[in-house]
Order: structure tokens, then C-alpha cells, then sequence
């Protein structure tokens, strides 16, 4: 016999707190018809078991809450949708134009993701026949272990409310880890395309690869130190970032910087759109898909983007703190991890409206030239400013 | 093809009918297949000011991710295997749309023999009419197919019956057919001797007298600028080589071949030049031999003038004439393997242009019509077979692809330099010189108004010019200054035009959009003078067709002044930006010598160093009295070329502004009377009058030669005629594109494998133009 009440406590006690729900209950309650049903509906119960409210409560369970909601599947799910569209819009803008819109006129076009997930979901599926047939196939779908996997270890809360999944103190290397297996996959799908713009393509990923990851793991690496943990629920109260104050991008900017940059080449956005460069390589790696195997690789960068602006907001944004929403209670925190991610990733797809491509080359140098000087610079300097913060301290 | 309709029956079928239909009306991403004048319309119909994205429709350019093709304009022999090709490696459910009247039936280029016609090739959805589109036709078709998807079955035009008030006079409002005259036995001198002002050429003529001695049969002065040298096959080499090294003619601007089939011979031409020397410029020496038409074999000159190589290949393809020395002959290099051999030669006939058919008249085809049946144009074995043995990647590009327009260039790779670029041009061949041969002379104004869509009022002038040439008329001045003008504002409009594929091909979109957003208001004043908006066909021999009002002018003034400030923002977004100049900088450097040697003509010239610009040159029209400069270069690298037609742009508006101030104060007619013979009440506006003054020209006797500053450089037209047909015995076009293809080349060589891109978009390579 399993302990029910004991089950539904655990839960109820490990639940994100939201004020506004009661206060909504308590509203509900005072209508005269409605108010009935409600009370009946919350005291229904089967087996001594009340249903509705077990329900609320478990969608409210934390494991569960941070995984599928904020910042789990759901807002990934809500961000692939809204984002392109959001691109398309504001770079439309950039360029005096308007972007997608008579799709639906009142919200300014905002299906429009939609309408193009289905178009490719409907369409056919080419394998040619000088493709590897299984890889071709298997490659774009394992894929999305690398990139799924990482939101269990996103921290969306603030200081002492940590809104995450899994904590562990080996988080921040995991996610790295994951990070970058993802090149891996890309470069097998071109090679299984077997074609010689994705050959080109996939030798420029590599190469991009090498040149972007070392600064990127020293700029984490920086962080790091900086905060004394891994642990992407400490990471967040550890040098108090509820304050902006002592946001990770004032206390070491040039780590900043160079986890920006190295996100940029690593999501493939310009000016470093260079494997998948369309004038020059066709899409380079992808030049062979069709259908909705191209529509996963097209969406996955942005799933990608996603998780590397998340992480981008918890090392140097705070994670979600930021002034507390009445009534909101924990809820408030996630909000403003979205809210500020979202802001990340806008200025992350708007370079595509700024700035023209990089040649391979001049990219590579920067990489391990510019970047990688900054990125060793910006560890001397976490030290320094642990130091100093010790000895103030 | 057994069932057109299969891809909208697909959507129809199964219980998730709605959304795959909802969702396919609003995600038709066009492959767009540019194969003509058409994509430049294309480029507007998807920039700032029309924004075909607010259809849900993206742009992408890579057939395996889209599912809708946009076939623009023309599509040749050669094309019509890609077409065929990228239409297979598509997805089901796909769509077509073809755009242009030369995807139709053939439009103006209908008795081509270098066409097909899409709908043999491919099942077409919607054919939206127009020559070139209209950005709006373009989206409404989209718009049309749209309303297919979703199963509305919508008239797109109501025809009705007009009564006519004037129906009684309309015998005399037709418009008269002019008949055409042939002459059975044509006689065809390339050398008409004429006495001209010209001190300076007797001199070059005793100078060349002295120096070819013994190596020409007769020297004579053709015209102003223009001497003729007739030398025999033999020596032909000998006298190229003495011109060259003795006396500074340092490249070619033109290769021509004129047959004469009741003479049983060719007469083999090349004009040649000189950049080095300032007196010489202006100058177009032609040496010419005759040979047998029976085994034409002549020594090529490629050794002398690098410059003449493509022209060469192209006319070996034409008339079967064996340039020994060039290694090309007996391959295909401009036409598809399938078109017919030696097009050219006068035997082989295409059908009369003609324009409106009796009904129950089927028009005879004797030209082929049917698609091609193979896929390939192949790649050459031993080139590839050379490549792989020094382990090297051959990377073919084109014509199908998002960053290369139609021409294919076969790389051979090693590691990310590119070792050697192999051209092939041709895709949009359509036949020009060929189809002039067949109609009146004023018929060929909108035809070669089509070389360059972008740049149309310079390609008019220059063949007008011509014409002018031939008949001796001189223009008034009130219609110089306006011709001027146009040819200007025609000048900034190509030069965005090509700044703009410049930045789309790095990537940046917006200044693709900035380019575009700038034409669009240069294209405004062009609509309100001739109500066209790329193919005005304003300039007609001896004047303009209608005057242009001072409104019109006060708002091209006003429009110099808008230009102006969207510039900036261009410049600032791209011009200016890092990653642009890091790109640009030092790559694909083309050296005074080696630009010389090619044959480069144009801003790409003057990029690296040379300072030669017909307009200052040779003045023509206008520009002799007004105030501006030629912009000149020293780099000669992809920066040089880009910054220097800004410049250049800058002096274009320079000279719009100070025209439109002269030319508000004469007031005159605008067409020479030396035309207008009897109907001198035409000289304002030739509405009415127009078949009757123009119907019948007739040039005089002998070859005529014009060289004028196009946008994209040089171009220079020959017309042969025998003085008593009114349609052209030859015409030769020589379109800079086509001359700058070689320079082109030689600029890839040895760069990286993304500079390709950064090189192309430097030399503006507009394919119609070249392709001609």
C-alpha cells in the first residue's frame, strides 16, 4: 500500500509557490454558482485521494515545474516557436521592411513558425541515393540528446530559491560537456550526406569548433573560480547576484565577452555563419536534408542558442533575479530568467542584420587569437577579483 | 508529368487535409530560379518596399529545403537541363510559378534558337505575364497560387467586350507591319572609306602605313576614331603583333566574323585599342581578312590579345571558324550540346519575327523547341582527372545556386585556395545577334534594352548610337542633356543594383535591402517618363520619344537630393563595417597589367589604375560640358572596385543635378529633324508618327562602330549593313560583362575559396549582360 498522504506532502512541500493561485482560488470561491463548483471540484476525491488538487500540486512539484515549465521544455518549446518569428520581425524591421505578417494579420504574422513546422512535416523526405542511408537519418535525430539534456541542469531562480531540475556540483562541466558533443553530430550528418558543400561545410565546423571551444571553456572556467562552484544552484547566490551589482558581467566583462562570441560561433549566426554559409556552401552540412529532418536541424541551432544563452543568464545575468512581482511568488524568478534569456538571444539573432560573414580564416584567428588571449585574461582576472574580494571581505 | 495537379491532389488527400493545406499556403519558400532580366524584379518583389515575406514566402535558394520554384524569364537550352535537375531533387509537394512573357512562349526572344519553354519541362501552376514583371504581378501570382492551394477557384481577369468609340478609324490606328527588306545578293564592305575632320588620323594612318609595311593590302579611314586595315590571313599575326609591340594597341575590344555565303567567304575581324597611350583611346583600329567558307581556319590571336580567348571560343560556336592556337576549339564553351551547330551562318533561318498571326496559322518552328533529354552539361574528364591526380577537390558552382547567379564556374581546390576557376557563360544565352538580323532596325531598341535589365538606357543609347552614327544625325541639344540624364540615373541604378548582390553575397541582407530600397526611387522617375519600370526604350534614334516635363525633372531633382541620405545609412551599416573591409581588403587583386591584358573595360578598369572613360574619352551626348571627374583606383582589389563605383555613383549624381539645371533652361525639340523628314510636327512627341518615321530606316553601306560608357563598362556595337535592307546584315554586341568575364577569372585564381564571392559581387558579373 503506498503512503498517498505521504506522497502528496512530499510534494506539496517541494512546490513552487505561487500567492496569486489562492488568490485567484479565494475569488473564485466568493462567486455564487461558480464558487460551488469549484469547492466541489477541488474536494472531489477518489480512494481518499483528491484528484484536482493532487494534480496541481504535482504539476507544481518542483523536479517536475523546472523541467517542463520554467525553464524546461515548455519555454524551449515557446522559444523556438516565437523566436524565428521574432528574428524575422525585427530584422524585417532593420531592413525597412515588415517581415512575415498576413498569416495572421492582428498578431502581426506570429504563427507563422507554425505554418512552416507543418509545411516541412508534410513534405517529403529525400534520402539520395549517395547518402549513407542509416546515419543520414539517425544523425539530425540523435542530435537532440546533446541538446536536450542540458535543461536539466539550468537554474532558473534567484538566491536561496533555486528553480532547477537536477543540482549537482558537477552541473556547469556537464552542460559544457554536452555542448560540445554537439558539433559531432553535424559533422557525422554532413559526412553521411556525402556531398561536397557539406564536405566543406563539415571541415569548416570542425575547424570552428576547435577554434571557439578552448576560450569557451576558459571563460567558464573563469566564472568558475570566480564563484568557488559548479553547482548551477550555487552559481547564483554564490557571490550574492541578486544585487546587479555583483552580476557576473560587472564583476568580469571580458569573460562576458568572450562566452558572447564564442556563442555566436558556436549557434552558427553571422558574422560567423560560416559552415552554413547559404551563398557560399548551401547550407554546408544540411544541403541534403529535406522536409522535416531539415526543419529539426534548422531549429536546432536555435535549441542550442537557447541553452547556451541560459547558461549565459545564470553565469552573468543573475539567473532570475530581479524585482520581486507580487503575488508571483517563485514564479517571478523564472520569469525574469525568460525575460532576460529572450533579451540575450534577440541580440544574438540580430547580428544577422548588422554584420556580413567572416571568411574561415580571418575567423579562426580571431578565435584563437583574439578570443583566446581575452579568455585567459579574463581567468587572471577572476582570480585577481577573488582575491580581492577576499581580502575586502 | 502524367498528372499536373498531383501536388495540390496530395494536400486534398487523407484526414489532415486542412492544415497540410493551410500550412503549404502559408510556407511556399521559393527556390527562385533566376535565369533572366526577371530576377532583378524578383530581387524587389523580396526587398523593402514590396516585401514578399509578408506572404510567409522566404527566399532561400537551395532546392532541397523549398518547395516552390519561381522560373525567371528565359530559359535556354543549356538552363533548361538545370531547371529539369533542381525541379527532381525538390520535394513533393512542389509548385511553379513562371514569371516573364520569355517563360511563356518565348516573349521577345520567341524565334530564339537557344529556348525552350518551361511548361514542356516542368508542370507550371501560374504563368504571371509582363517584360520584364512587375513586382506586384510577381506577388500577386503568389498570391494566385495561394488561392489554388487552398481550392478557390478565382478569375484572374474578367474578360469583357469594350465597344469602341472609334471603331470606323481603326484601320488607320494599326499599327503598319512595316515589310521587311532583304537583299538577295548583299553586298558587305567592312571598309567604306570617308572623309572625315580627323588631322590626327591621317597621321596614324602614314604612322601605320610606314610601320606595317608590306604586311596590309590597304589601309583606309572608315569614319571618325575608326581605321580599317586589310591584310591577308597570313600576315595577320604578324601585323597584330606589330600593333601591339610597335604601336601600344594593347588589347582588343572586340572579335567579329561576318559571313558573306553568295561571296563564299568569311571576314574575320578584331578591333583593337589602347589603353597606355592617351591619343590613341579613342581610337579603333580593325584589321580584317577574308577567308574561304569552305574549311575556315585562321590563326588565333589569343597569343597576342589574351583579351580576344572567349570571343574566339564563342564565334568558333557560331560560324564554325577554326582559330588555330586556341585551345578551345571543337568544344562547347556558350552553347548547350543540343542547340543547332554554327546558329549563325545565314542558311540556318529562324522563324520571321512577326507580331500579330491570322488565326489558324500555326507559325513553323524551325528551330527546335523540345526539351533537352539528358541532365548533365558534363564537366571535362581530363580536368577532372587532372585535378584528383594533384590532390585537389573540384568544386563545381552554378547555375543553379544561391550564391552564384546563372553561370557555372568549375574549381579545382586544394585546401582553401583555388588553383584554377573554368567558366562557363551561356546559360542565359539568348541569341541577340542572331534575332537583330531579323527585324527593323527600331525593332532591336527594346531587344537589346534587355542585355541589361538594370542598366536599360545606356544599353538603348549605345545601340541608338549607332544608328545615330550611321546616318549622320546630330541630336538636339535639349534631348542630349536628357539622354544624359537618363543614362546617369540608368548608371546609379545598376551600380546599387550591384552593390546590393555585393553585400547579400557576404551575407548581410540589409544592405542588400538599403540597395534595393535606393533603386526603387530612381526606378519612380523612369515609370513617370515612359511608364516602364526597368525597360523604358525612351531613346529612339535621333532624339527621345517624348519631351519630359519640369515636373518630372524638378522631381529627379528631389530624388538626387533622397538618394543622398539613404546612401549614408548604406554606407554606414555596410560600406563602413568591419567585417566588409576585412573581407574586401587585398583580395582578388587585379594589377594594371593584368587588366590591360585582359581586356578589362569599366569601373573595373579604373579600379586598377587606367585612366579611361569613353565618356571623357570620346564625349558623346553631354558630358563634354559638364562638370565631372573619372574616378581611378590604384589597389585594383575588391574594396577598390566596390568603393570606386560609389565614387563613382557620387559623380553620376553630380552629373544629374547640374543637367537638370541646364536643361530646364533650353527649350527645343527633342527629335532631330534630319529624321523627321516630312513630319516635322513630331519634333516634340512622336506619338502617331512613330512606324512612319522610323519603320524603314535604311543604314548606309558599310560597318559601323560605336563605343559607349554602359554602367558596367565599355560597350560597343557593330552593325554591318548593305545599304539597301532595313534590317541589320550583322550586328555584333560586345557587352562588358562579356569582356570582363577573362579579368574576372584570372581575379580568382589563387584566392580563397569564400573570396570567390567577395570577387563576383566586386565585378558586378551580371549574366544576361555577358551572356547576351
Amino acid at each position: 500500500m503506498i503512503d498517498i498522504s505521504g506522497l502528496i506532502s512530499t510534494i506539496m512541500n517541494n512546490s513552487v509557490n505561487i500567492p496569486l493561485l489562492y488568490v485567484i482560488y479565494e475569488f473564485l470561491l466568493k462567486i455564487p454558482v461558480l464558487g460551488g463548483i469549484v469547492a466541489f471540484l477541488l474536494d472531489f476525491s477518489i480512494l481518499g485521494m483528491p484528484v484536482v488538487k493532487s494534480i496541481i500540486g504535482f504539476v507544481l512539484w518542483k523536479p517536475f515545474f523546472t523541467l517542463i515549465i520554467i525553464p524546461g521544455f515548455a519555454t524551449l518549446g515557446t522559444m523556438l516557436l516565437v523566436l524565428p518569428w521574432l528574428e524575422r520581425k525585427l530584422v524585417g524591421r532593420m531592413q525597412w521592411r515588415v517581415g512575415p505578417r498576413e498569416i495572421e494579420p492582428y498578431t502581426r504574422g506570429s504563427i507563422q513558425l507554425l505554418a512552416d513546422t507543418f509545411r516541412f512535416l508534410f513534405q517529403e523526405v529525400i534520402i539520395h541515393k549517395d547518402a549513407h542511408k542509416h546515419y543520414f537519418l539517425q544523425f539530425p535525430f540523435l542530435y537532440f540528446i546533446p541538446v536536450l539534456l542540458p535543461l536539466l541542469f539550468i537554474n532558473a531562480g534567484a538566491a536561496g530559491h533555486p528553480l532547477v531540475p537536477i543540482q549537482t556540483d558537477y552541473a556547469l562541466q556537464i552542460m559544457i560537456a554536452l555542448v560540445s558533443l554537439m558539433p559531432v553530430f553535424i559533422i557525422g550528418a554532413a559526412w553521411a550526406a556525402n556531398n561536397r558543400f557539406s564536405f566543406i561545410g563539415a571541415v569548416r565546423e570542425a575547424f570552428m569548433y576547435f577554434a571557439y571551444e578552448i576560450p569557451f571553456i576558459i571563460a567558464v572556467l573563469a566564472m568558475i573560480v570566480l564563484y568557488g562552484t559548479s553547482n548551477t544552484a550555487e552559481v547564483i547566490s554564490g557571490v550574492n547576484q541578486s544585487s546587479w551589482l555583483n552580476w557576473g558581467i560587472i564583476l568580469n566583462p571580458f569573460a562576458a565577452l568572450t562566452f558572447f562570441i564564442a556563442m555566436a560561433m558556436a549557434t552558427s549566426r553571422l558574422p560567423f555563419d560560416i559552415p552554413e554559409a547559404d551563398q557560399e556552401v548551401a547550407f554546408g552540412p544540411f544541403v541534403e536534408y529535406t522536409g522535416i529532418v531539415f526543419g529539426l536541424a534548422y531549429i536546432m541551432a536555435y535549441e542550442k542558442a537557447y541553452v547556451l544563452a541560459a547558461i549565459m543568464t545564470m553565469l552573468f545575468f543573475g539567473g532570475g533575479s530581479g524585482p520581486v512581482i507580487p503575488y508571483l511568488g517563485e514564479l517571478s524568478y523564472g520569469i525574469w530568467f525568460v525575460v532576460k534569456t529572450l533579451i540575450i538571444l534577440l541580440v544574438l539573432v540580430n547580428l544577422r542584420g548588422v554584420y556580413p560573414r567572416y571568411r574561415i580564416d580571418q575567423a579562426l584567428s580571431i578565435g584563437w587569437g583574439a578570443m583566446l588571449t581575452l579568455a585567459l585574461f579574463a581567468l587572471v582576472w577572476s582570480v585577481v577579483v577573488v582575491v580581492v574580494i577576499g581580502v575586502i571581505i | 508529368m502524367e498528372n499536373p495537379n498531383e501536388h495540390i491532389d496530395f494536400l486534398e488527400s487523407g484526414p489532415l487535409a486542412p492544415l497540410k493545406k493551410w500550412s503549404a499556403k502559408w510556407s511556399l519558400w521559393p527556390c527562385h530560379f533566376i535565369t533572366s532580366c526577371c530576377g532583378v524584379e524578383l530581387a524587389h518583389a523580396f526587398a523593402c518596399g514590396y516585401d514578399g515575406e509578408r506572404l510567409g514566402t522566404l527566399n532561400l535558394g537551395i532546392s532541397r529545403q523549398s518547395n516552390f520554384i519561381i522560373i525567371e524569364g528565359t530559359i535556354t537550352r543549356k538552363m533548361a537541363r538545370a531547371l529539369k535537375f533542381v525541379y527532381g531533387q525538390m520535394p513533393d509537394p512542389k509548385f511553379v510559378n513562371v514569371i516573364g512573357a520569355c517563360g511563356e512562349r518565348g516573349g521577345i526572344f520567341w524565334n530564339s534558337y537557344n529556348i525552350t519553354h518551361p511548361s514542356d519541362i516542368v508542370p507550371v501552376d501560374f504563368f504571371i505575364p509582363g517584360c520584364p514583371v512587375t513586382p506586384e504581378s510577381l506577388l500577386r501570382g503568389v498570391r494566385a497560387l495561394q488561392d489554388k492551394i487552398m481550392g478557390v477557384d478565382k478569375k484572374t481577369i474578367e474578360f469583357k467586350k469594350v465597344e469602341l468609340p472609334f471603331e470606323e478609324k481603326l484601320e488607320e490606328r494599326m499599327v503598319p507591319t512595316s515589310p521587311k527588306i532583304y537583299a538577295p545578293t548583299p553586298e558587305i564592305k567592312v571598309d567604306v572609306k570617308r572623309v572625315v575632320d580627323w588631322d590626327f588620323g591621317k597621321e596614324l594612318e602614314h604612322t601605320l602605313r610606314k610601320e606595317l609595311k608590306g604586311l596590309f593590302e590597304s589601309i583606309t579611314i572608315t569614319g571618325t576614331n575608326t581605321i580599317a586595315i586589310r591584310t591577308t590571313p597570313e600576315s595577320l599575326m604578324e601585323v597584330a603583333r606589330k600593333l601591339k609591340g610597335q604601336m601600344n594597341f594593347d588589347h582588343v575590344k572586340s572579335v567579329n566574323v561576318i559571313e558573306v555565303p553568295h561571296e563564299r567567304k568569311y571576314i574575320v575581324e578584331y578591333m583593337a585599342s589602347s589603353y597606355s597611350v592617351e591619343e590613341l583611346m579613342p581610337v579603333l583600329i580593325t584589321i580584317f581578312t577574308e577567308i574561304g567558307i569552305k574549311n575556315p581556319k585562321i590563326q588565333s590571336l589569343m597569343s597576342v590579345w589574351e583579351g580576344a580567348n572567349y570571343s574566339e571560343r564563342e564565334l568558333h560556336e557560331f560560324f564554325g571558324v577554326w582559330f588555330e592556337g586556341n585551345d578551345w576549339m571543337g568544344k562547347k564553351f556558350l552553347l548547350a550540346p543540343d542547340t543547332p551547330d554554327l546558329p549563325l551562318r545565314k542558311e540556318f533561318k529562324i522563324p520571321e519575327d512577326r507580331y500579330v498571326f491570322e488565326k489558324d496559322v500555326e507559325p513553323e518552328f524551325m528551330v527546335p523547341i523540345e526539351p533537352p533529354k539528358d541532365l548533365y552539361t558534363p564537366i571535362w574528364e581530363e580536368f577532372i582527372e587532372e585535378a584528383y591526380d594533384s590532390d585537389e577537390i573540384v568544386v563545381p558552382i552554378g547555375p543553379h545556386h544561391p550564391g552564384s547567379g546563372h553561370l557555372r564556374v568549375t574549381f579545382r581546390i586544394k585546401g582553401d585556395r583555388i588553383v584554377d576557376a573554368l567558366p562557363e557563360p551561356g546559360f542565359v544565352h539568348r541569341s541577340m545577334e542572331k534575332l537583330a538580323e531579323n527585324k527593323l532596325y527600331i525593332q532591336n531598341i527594346p531587344l537589346f534594352e534587355r542585355l541589361a535589365i538594370n542598366d536599360p538606357v545606356n544599353m538603348n543609347l549605345a545601340y541608338v548610337r549607332t544608328v545615330e552614327n550611321a546616318l549622320g544625325i546630330e541630336v538636339p541639344e535639349r534631348a542630349q542633356y536628357l539622354r544624359t540624364i537618363l543614362a546617369e540615373l540608368s548608371r546609379i541604378e545598376a551600380f546599387y543594383y550591384d552593390a546590393g548582390i555585393f553585400s547579400l553575397f557576404f551575407g548581410h541582407t540589409t544592405g542588400f535591402m538599403y540597395c534595393m530600397a535606393i533603386r526603387e526611387m530612381i526606378i519612380e522617375p523612369l515609370m513617370h517618363i515612359s511608364g516602364s519600370r526597368c525597360g523604358p526604350s525612351f531613346i529612339v534614334p535621333g532624339g527621345l520619344r517624348r519631351d519630359i516635363s519640369d515636373d518630372v525633372l524638378g522631381m529627379i531633382d528631389n530624388i538626387t537630393f533622397a538618394i543622398h541620405k539613404r546612401a549614408k545609412k548604406f554606407e554606414s551599416i555596410f560600406v563602413t563595417n568591419p567585417v566588409t573591409i576585412a573581407r574586401a581588403k587585398g583580395v582578388g587583386v587585379l594589377a594594371k597589367e593584368d587588366a590591360i591584358r585582359c581586356g578589362m573595360v569599366g569601373p573595373f578598369l579604373r579600379a586598377s589604375g587606367v585612366n579611361y572613360d569613353v565618356r571623357k574619352v570620346a564625349p558623346y551626348e553631354a558630358y563634354d560640358k559638364l562638370d565631372w571627374e573619372v574616378t581611378t583606383g590604384d589597389d585594383g582589389d575588391c574594396l577598390g572596385r566596390f568603393l570606386g563605383r560609389l565614387e563613382e555613383i557620387r559623380e553620376s549624381v553630380k552629373i544629374v543635378k547640374q543637367g537638370v539645371d541646364v536643361v530646364k533652361g533650353i527649350k527645343g525639340p527633342i527629335l532631330s529633324e534630319d529624321i523627321l523628314g516630312e513630319y516635322k510636327e513630331a519634333s516634340s512627341d512622336i506619338k502617331g508618327n512613330f512606324f512612319r518615321v522610323f519603320g524603314n530606316i535604311v543604314l548606309p553601306k558599310g560597318e559601323w562602330t560605336t563605343i559607349t560608357e554602359a554602367a558596367r563598362g565599355t560597350t560597343l556595337f557593330t552593325i554591318n549593313s548593305d545599304g539597301e535592307s532595313n534590317v541589320p546584315y550583322r550586328v555584333r554586341v560586345m557587352s562588358p560583362c562579356w569582356m570582363n568575364l577573362k579579368g574576372f577569372m584570372e581575379a580568382v585564381k589563387g584566392e580563397r575559396y569564400a573570396d570567390f564571392w567577395a570577387v563576383y559581387g566586386s565585378f558586378g558579373y551580371f549574366p544576361p549582360e555577358a551572356d547576351r
